[in-house]
């Protein structure tokens, strides 16, 4: 080892450890995205598709009058909305006003699931989306949070 | 006795003078409410008088006189077709080769916002209910538009429904995932969307060219569209519609925060309802 190889070392390191991130499963895949996809599975994909692809016609009322279960991929619009938001759906539910009975659309998760797991989910769904659209949430997001905590 | 008359005499005039004075630049701009020119678009201002659009030009109405105000100035001849009121009861105006423009009343002048938009060609325009900065534009080759920052900056957000959009509402009516709902105005009937742009879906099954729609901020439920001269109400937000029958072919409407649902006919007649429901013209 020549005279520049330990400042070397020490200079590089820990900018190695940084660009590993979070912590990683074997397929490097964030552990909070790894995470999300297994809830996802376990929760919501029975509605939603297990590859986020939703219901076919799920922007045409059912037989029942209700609105089917949207794509959260690229297709849908879960992409529209802010991080705020997507948490206040999954935790507190929504019924869409012009459904013909009365029950949740999307039904409340706030009692199944933690706070932290509801936002891995979310990470797990940015990953279903193209770059464009993570900009555009990105950017609704940071909206969102201006408009609740304005300076 | 003369110089008694002399004074009286010369003071009177200069009282005539100067109550011409006074009086003159207003009488050349008032002008009858009605000019017989279809009326074209509605809205009210901040004082609530109601602001209307016709082929001959922009005017406000203050009782049953009507103030002409200038209109944004264009090399091309453009027209405005549309006419909007913000949250905060700024006034905007827009049209095909016009773009988008806001009024200063403190100027009385109109201001540009196009700025960064693609292209002038607006055929539509909408404000936000509630947000004041908040403004919304359909532009015929490039989709919709959204502006948070009053103007400055706009942003495509969504192509819009399949047919080209003709007229523009955003509303706050409850039961939205954000914060309200547009209902657009197409060629083949009105098309509604929460307002992230999640959808656009049929709202009931109006059908035709709509020309004109608005809701009434008291009771959100309550749409009202315009379709080849007839009007139709809808009392739960587009849902289902019924026909309105009027005296006279119908061009455009809005809500005035005095008289209610205000119609413009082809004629160029305002019309409000009376207690019994009757359409009468207005200040009349």
């Amino acid at each position: 080892m020549n005279k520049w190889s330990f400042p070397l070392v020490l200079l590089v390191a820990p900018a190695i450890v940084m660009a590993g991130g979070a912590p990683t499963n074997s397929d490097s895949v964030p552990a909070e995205v790894a995470e999300g996809r297994q809830i996802y599975e376990q929760y919501c994909a029975a509605c939603h598709g297990r590859q986020g692809e939703g219901t076919a016609d799920w922007n045409k009322p059912d037989e029942k009058g209700e609105m089917p279960p949207p794509p959260h991929d690229e297709t849908g619009h879960t992409w529209r909305h802010s991080d705020s938001m997507l948490v206040r759906m999954i935790a507190e539910g929504w019924r869409h006003p012009f459904n013909k009975t009365d029950r949740l659309t999307m039904p409340a998760f706030k009692d199944i699931l933690t706070d932290q797991e509801i936002r891995s989910v979310i990470e797990y769904l940015k990953t279903l989306w193209t770059e464009d659209q993570r900009r555009y949430q990105q950017d609704e997001s940071q909206d969102s949070n201006q408009a609740e905590s304005p300076s | 006795m003369k110089a008694i008359f002399y004074h009286l005499s010369s003071g009177a005039s200069g009282l005539f003078l100067l109550a011409l004075a006074v009086f003159m630049p207003a009488l050349v701009q008032a002008q009858p409410a009605s000019d017989g020119q279809s009326v074209k678009a509605l809205t009210t201002n901040a004082s609530g008088a109601l602001v209307v659009l016709r082929g001959s030009g922009l005017f406000a109405l203050e009782g049953q006189t009507a103030v002409e105000m200038p209109l944004p100035p264009s090399d091309s001849g453009s027209q405005p077709n549309t006419l909007a009121k913000g949250a905060d009861s700024s006034l905007y105006l827009a049209g095909p080769g016009l773009g988008i423009w806001r009024y200063d009343n403190a100027n009385e002048s109109w201001q540009p916002l196009n700025d960064t938009l693609p292209d002038l060609g607006i055929t539509a325009i909408a404000a936000h209910a509630t947000q004041p900065d908040t403004l919304y534009a359909y532009l015929g080759d490039d989709g919709m538009f959204r502006s948070r920052d009053g103007g400055e900056g706009w942003v495509k957000v969504d192509s819009g429904p399949r047919e080209p959009v003709q007229a523009f509402l955003h509303s706050d009516m409850p039961g939205s995932m954000e914060s309200g709902w547009l209902f657009a105005g197409t060629t083949r009937g009105v098309s509604r969307s929460m307002d992230c742009f999640c959808f656009w879906g049929d709202a009931g099954e109006l059908r035709g060219t709509v020309a004109a729609i608005d809701y009434d901020p008291s009771a959100p439920e309550n749409v009202y569209a315009v379709t080849e001269g007839r009007l139709h109400h809808s009392s739960d937000g587009g849902e289902t519609w019924a026909n309105l029958e009027s005296t006279q072919a119908v061009t455009a409407l809005t809500f005035s925060p005095t008289e209610g649902l205000v119609v413009g006919t082809e004629n160029g007649d305002l019309l409000t309802r009376d207690a019994s429901g009757e359409w009468v013209p207005l200040y009349e």
